[in-house]
C-alpha cells in the first residue's frame, strides 16, 4: 500500500519532468501576488499584504490539484496503460492518491513563490508570528486537497462531459474558498454554502496564522480542515470503487 | 470547441466569477470606487484572455501536422495562421459585454443605452486590435509549442498587470508606462472607463480608437513578420516536420 | 497444480449499445489450454479475442461462465490471477512516452509490489535480455515501434509470470523486428511458460503456435495444433499460380475446361485479383495433380506451387474473410 502510494509518488514527478503545463499555476503565482499586492498598494492597504501573498499560493494549490484530477484517469485511459494499470496487483486507489499527492505537494512551491514575491515588492520578508499553526495548517490542507482531488478524479470520469467544466471549477472555489476575500464578507446566502468548503476554513487559519494576534480556537478549526478532508477521502473511495466495478462490469470508463 | 451549453455553463460562467471575485476585491477594500474600478478593469480583460488563446491554437497547426504543409503551400503563411484563430474574437467579445453590461450594474457599473453602445464598440476595437498582440507571442511559440500555455497565461497576465486593468498604470515606473501605451488595451480600456464614468462621447472614443488602430496595424506587421521569419528559420534549420 | 493454464467454460459477454440493445461480444466459449506452450487465438476484428485477453486479464468481468488461470477463478481470486499474468496489449499505446525504457520498467515493476532496488535489477535483466540495455536510459518517444513493442513485452515480464497474454504484439511490426519477436516468445515457451497469443498473421501462427484456435462473431469456430486444423478442410492439396491477372486467369480457366470431365469437376478454382493468384484446390491423388500441374505449366506459367492448405487458408475457409476481415476471392470455376 504505502509503497503503491509511493511509486505513484516518483512516477508522477517523472511524468511532469519537461511537461511546462503541469507547472502553469507556478508560472502565473508570482504575476497574480503581484497582481494582488499592487491592487493593495495602490489602495494604500498595506495592512492586507497577508492576503495579497496567501491567495495565489491557496489558488495554485487548487488549480494543480484539480487538473491532476481531471488528467489523470483519462490520461491513462489514452495512454492505453489503464487497463494494465488496473489489472496490475497494487491498489489503483493507493497509485492514484500517491500521484495526485505529488502534484499537491509541488504545488507547495507556491507558497514560497507568493512570499518571495511579496518581500520583493513590499521591501520586507512577511514575517509569520505562528509558524506552528502555519505549518500544520499547509499540512492540513494539503491533506484534503489530496483527498478532494480524489473526488474530482472520479466525477471527471463518471460524467465525461464534466471535464468540459473542469475549467469552470477554478474561480467559483476561489470566491467560495475565501481565498482573497474572506467569506465573512460575503452575502449570507454564499458564506454559509463556502463554510463546506475546507478551502475557506484553511484560508482564514493561514490568515490568522500570519497575523500578530492570538488565534481563537486553533486547534478546532485545523481540526475541521482535516474532517472535510477526510470525508473528501471517504467519498473518493466510494467513487473509486464505483467506478472500478463499473469499468469492470461495463467495459466502459464514463457514462455515454 | 464550444457548444451553446459549455460556452454558457462553462466559459462564461467561469469568466463571470473571475470578474466577481476580482469585483469583490473592493469589499474587501470597502470602498466602492475600487469594485467599480476592478470589475471594469477585469470584464474588458475578459475578451484579451480569450484573444490569447491564439497563441495556443496556433500551435495546434504544428502539432496536427498541417504546418509543413502550409509551410510548402505556394502561398504566404502568416496569413493562414492570422485567420487560423479568429474564432476566439467572437467569443470574447460576447463574454465581455455580458459581464460588462449584465454583470456590471450588480457591482455598480451602470449604462445608458448611447454610453452602452460607444463602450461596445471599443470592446470590440479592444478585442480586435490586441488578436495581433496575441498572434506576436504565438510566433515565438511556434518554436517551443510546449510552452504555449504558459505563453499565454503569463503573457496575458503580464498585460493586465501593466494595462491600467487592476491598478492605474500611473502606479508604475515611467519606463512600464511607456511599455503599456504600446498596447491597444491600454487606450481602450481608458476609454471605457471614462465613457462609464463621466459619459464621454463618441469625440473621446474616436481619438481612442484611431490610437488603437494603429497600434493594432504596428502589432499585425510585427506578428506577419515573425511568422515569416519562423517559417524562414524553419526551413533552414530542419526545425519544421512533416509530421510533428 | 491443475492441468490447465487457462480454462473457459461457457463463457459469455454481452454489451450494452445504444438504444438499449445488446451486442454479443462471446458467445458460449468453452476452451482449455494446457500448461505451457504457445496458443494462438485466430480471427479477424471484432471476432471477440480482445474480449477473452480483458476477461482472463481481469479488467472485464464475464456476463456468464467462468474463466480460470492456472484453476484460478478470474472474478472470484482476482489478486491470485493478477499475479499469476503478464498482459501486453498490442498497438504503440500503453508506454509512458516521456519516460525511459527503464522508469517504465522500475514504474510497472512497482506495481507489481517490488521494491525499488530489485525493481531496478529486474528491469536492467529485463531491458539487456530483450535487446534494450544499450537505450535503457533513452525516452520511449524515441523508440522504434518494434522497439516499444520489445519494452511492451518486458514490461509484462516484470513479475516473471508463468502465463503470458499477447494481444496482437506483432501488429504493425516491421518484418526484422516481428522476426526477431518471435525468436523472444520461442525461448519464452522454451521456459516452460505459457503465452496466449491473439494475432491476425497466420504465419506468424503457424510458425509459433502448439495450438491455435479460430473465433469469429463471438464463437469458436475450432481449435487445435496447426496440423490438426489444416486437417480441418479435408484431404486436398492447394495448387497455387502466382502472376496470373484477370485476362490470364480467364485463359488458364478455359485451359482447365479442356480437361478430362472427371478431373475438372474435382476442380475448385478461385482467383484472387488484389494478390494476382490463382489457387486451384485438388484432392490428394497424383495422377489428377499430375494432369492439373501438366496443363499449367503447358500454358506458359511457371510461378506454380502445390502445398497443403496453409494456416491462412484454413481461416479463409472458416472465416470467408482474410485476416483484415475483407472478402477476398471470387469463383471462377
Amino acid at each position: 500500500m504505502i509503497r503503491a502510494i509511493g511509486a505513484g509518488c516518483a512516477h508522477q514527478l517523472r511524468m511532469m519532468r519537461g511537461t511546462p503545463d503541469w507547472f502553469l499555476a507556478l508560472f502565473t503565482t508570482p504575476l497574480l501576488t503581484a497582481v494582488f499586492l499592487t491592487i493593495f498598494q495602490a489602495s494604500a492597504r498595506q495592512d492586507l499584504t497577508t492576503y495579497a501573498v496567501l491567495a495565489p499560493a491557496l489558488m495554485a494549490l487548487w488549480t494543480m490539484s484539480l487538473q491532476t484530477a481531471g488528467e489523470l484517469i483519462s490520461q491513462e485511459r489514452e495512454n492505453g496503460s489503464l487497463e494494465a494499470l488496473l489489472a496490475a496487483p497494487a491498489p489503483f486507489a493507493a497509485v492514484l492518491f500517491g500521484r495526485i499527492g505529488a502534484v499537491t505537494l509541488v504545488s507547495l512551491v507556491a507558497f514560497v513563490e507568493a512570499w518571495l514575491v511579496g518581500w520583493l515588492l513590499t521591501g520586507a520578508p512577511l514575517p509569520v508570528p505562528h509558524p506552528v499553526l502555519f505549518v500544520l495548517t499547509v499540512a492540513a490542507t494539503t491533506w484534503s486537497m489530496t483527498g478532494w482531488a480524489g473526488v474530482m478524479a472520479c466525477v471527471f470520469v463518471l460524467a465525461r462531459s464534466a471535464r468540459t467544466f473542469q475549467n469552470s471549477l477554478s474561480y467559483p472555489f476561489f470566491v467560495l474558498g475565501g481565498v482573497l476575500v474572506p467569506v465573512t464578507l460575503l452575502p449570507d446566502w454564499l458564506s454559509w454554502p463556502a463554510r463546506a468548503v475546507f478551502l475557506s476554513w484553511s484560508a482564514d487559519l493561514l490568515r490568522d496564522s500570519l497575523d500578530a494576534a492570538p488565534v481563537v480556537m486553533a486547534g478546532g478549526r485545523l481540526l475541521i480542515v482535516a474532517a472535510l478532508g477526510a470525508a473528501g477521502y471517504v467519498l473518493s473511495h466510494a467513487l473509486l470503487t464505483r467506478t472500478l466495478r463499473r469499468v469492470r462490469t461495463t467495459g466502459r470508463l464514463a457514462h455515454a | 470547441m464550444y457548444t451553446p451549453v459549455t460556452w454558457t455553463v462553462g466559459w462564461l460562467g467561469r469568466i463571470l466569477m473571475q470578474v466577481a471575485f476580482f469585483g469583490l476585491i473592493g469589499l474587501l477594500l470597502q470602498d466602492p470606487e475600487a469594485v467599480r474600478y476592478l470589475f471594469i478593469g477585469q470584464a474588458v480583460m475578459a475578451c484579451v484572455v480569450e484573444t490569447f488563446m491564439a497563441v495556443a491554437s496556433t500551435t495546434w497547426e504544428r502539432l496536427s501536422g498541417t504546418l509543413g504543409l502550409l509551410v510548402a503551400a505556394p502561398g504566404a503563411l502568416w496569413p493562414v495562421l492570422v485567420g487560423r484563430s479568429v474564432q476566439w474574437l467572437p467569443s470574447g467579445i460576447a463574454t465581455s459585454s455580458i459581464a460588462l453590461f449584465g454583470l456590471g450594474p450588480a457591482f455598480g457599473v451602470r449604462w445608458h443605452p448611447s454610453t452602452a453602445a460607444i463602450g461596445l464598440c471599443l470592446v470590440v476595437l479592444t478585442a480586435l486590435t490586441m488578436y495581433p498582440v496575441a498572434l506576436s507571442v504565438a510566433a515565438l511559440v511556434l518554436r517551443g509549442p510546449r510552452w504555449r500555455n504558459v505563453a499565454s497565461n503569463v503573457s496575458h497576465t503580464l498585460v493586465m498587470l501593466i494595462t491600467g486593468v487592476t491598478v492605474p498604470t500611473t502606479f508604475w515606473p515611467d519606463w512600464v508606462q511607456d511599455l503599456a501605451l504600446g498596447m491597444p488595451l491600454t487606450h481602450g480600456l481608458a476609454a471605457i472607463r471614462d465613457v462609464q464614468e463621466s459619459a464621454a462621447g463618441w469625440d473621446r472614443a474616436g481619438a481612442a480608437a484611431a490610437l488603437m488602430v494603429g497600434l493594432g496595424a504596428c502589432w499585425l506587421a510585427l506578428a506577419a513578420a515573425a511568422f515569416t521569419l519562423f517559417a524562414r528559420m524553419g526551413r533552414a534549420d530542419g526545425s519544421i516536420d512533416l509530421r510533428d | 497444480m491443475t492441468a490447465y493454464a487457462i480454462e473457459l467454460q461457457s463463457l459469455r459477454r454481452t454489451f450494452d449499445v445504444r438504444g438499449g440493445a445488446q451486442r454479443l461480444a462471446l458467445d458460449r466459449v468453452d476452451l482449455s489450454l494446457p500448461t505451457s506452450g504457445v496458443h494462438g487465438l485466430l480471427g479477424p476484428n471484432g471476432a471477440g479475442k480482445t474480449t477473452i485477453c480483458k476477461i482472463i486479464a481481469t479488467v472485464l468481468l464475464p456476463t456468464s461462465g467462468r474463466a480460470r488461470v492456472l484453476g484460478h477463478d478470474v472474478v472470484r481470486e482476482t489478486a491470485t490471477v493478477r499475479s499469476l499474468l503478464g498482459i501486453v496489449f498490442g498497438g504503440e499505446r500503453g508506454l509512458y512516452e516521456r519516460l525511459t525504457a527503464m522508469e517504465n520498467l522500475q514504474f510497472w515493476c512497482a506495481m507489481h509490489g517490488m521494491r525499488a532496488g530489485p525493481g531496478r535489477r529486474r528491469a536492467q535483466d529485463l531491458l539487456e535480455r530483450l535487446g534494450l540495455g544499450s537505450r535503457a536510459q533513452h525516452r520511449v518517444e524515441t523508440f522504434s515501434r518494434g522497439m516499444k513493442q520489445r519494452l511492451h513485452l518486458a514490461r509484462g515480464l516484470v513479475s516473471d509470470p508463468p502465463v503470458l497474454l499477447l494481444d496482437e504484439p506483432t501488429v504493425g511490426m516491421d518484418p526484422v523486428s516481428a522476426r526477431d519477436f518471435r525468436t523472444v516468445i520461442a525461448d519464452l515457451r522454451a521456459e516452460g511458460r505459457t503465452v496466449l497469443l491473439t494475432t491476425h498473421d497466420m504465419d506468424e501462427a503457424q510458425a509459433l503456435c502448439d495450438s491455435v484456435t479460430f473465433i469469429d462473431n463471438g464463437r469458436l469456430l475450432g481449435t487445435g495444433s496447426p496440423a490438426h486444423v489444416r486437417g480441418m478442410l479435408g484431404n486436398s492439396r492447394r495448387i497455387m499460380i502466382d502472376d496470373v491477372d484477370a485476362a490470364a486467369a480467364g485463359d488458364l480457366t478455359g485451359v482447365l475446361d479442356r480437361l478430362p470431365a472427371h478431373v475438372r469437376a474435382r476442380l475448385q478454382i478461385r482467383h484472387d485479383p488484389a494478390d494476382h493468384t490463382l489457387s486451384i484446390e485438388v484432392p490428394t491423388e497424383t495422377h489428377v495433380i499430375a494432369a492439373v500441374m501438366s496443363a499449367v505449366l503447358a500454358a506458359g506459367h511457371t510461378a506454380v506451387s502445390a502445398a497443403p492448405p496453409s494456416l491462412g487458408e484454413v481461416y479463409l475457409t472458416l472465416l470467408g474473410t482474410d485476416a483484415q476481415g475483407a472478402r477476398r476471392g471470387m469463383e471462377v470455376g
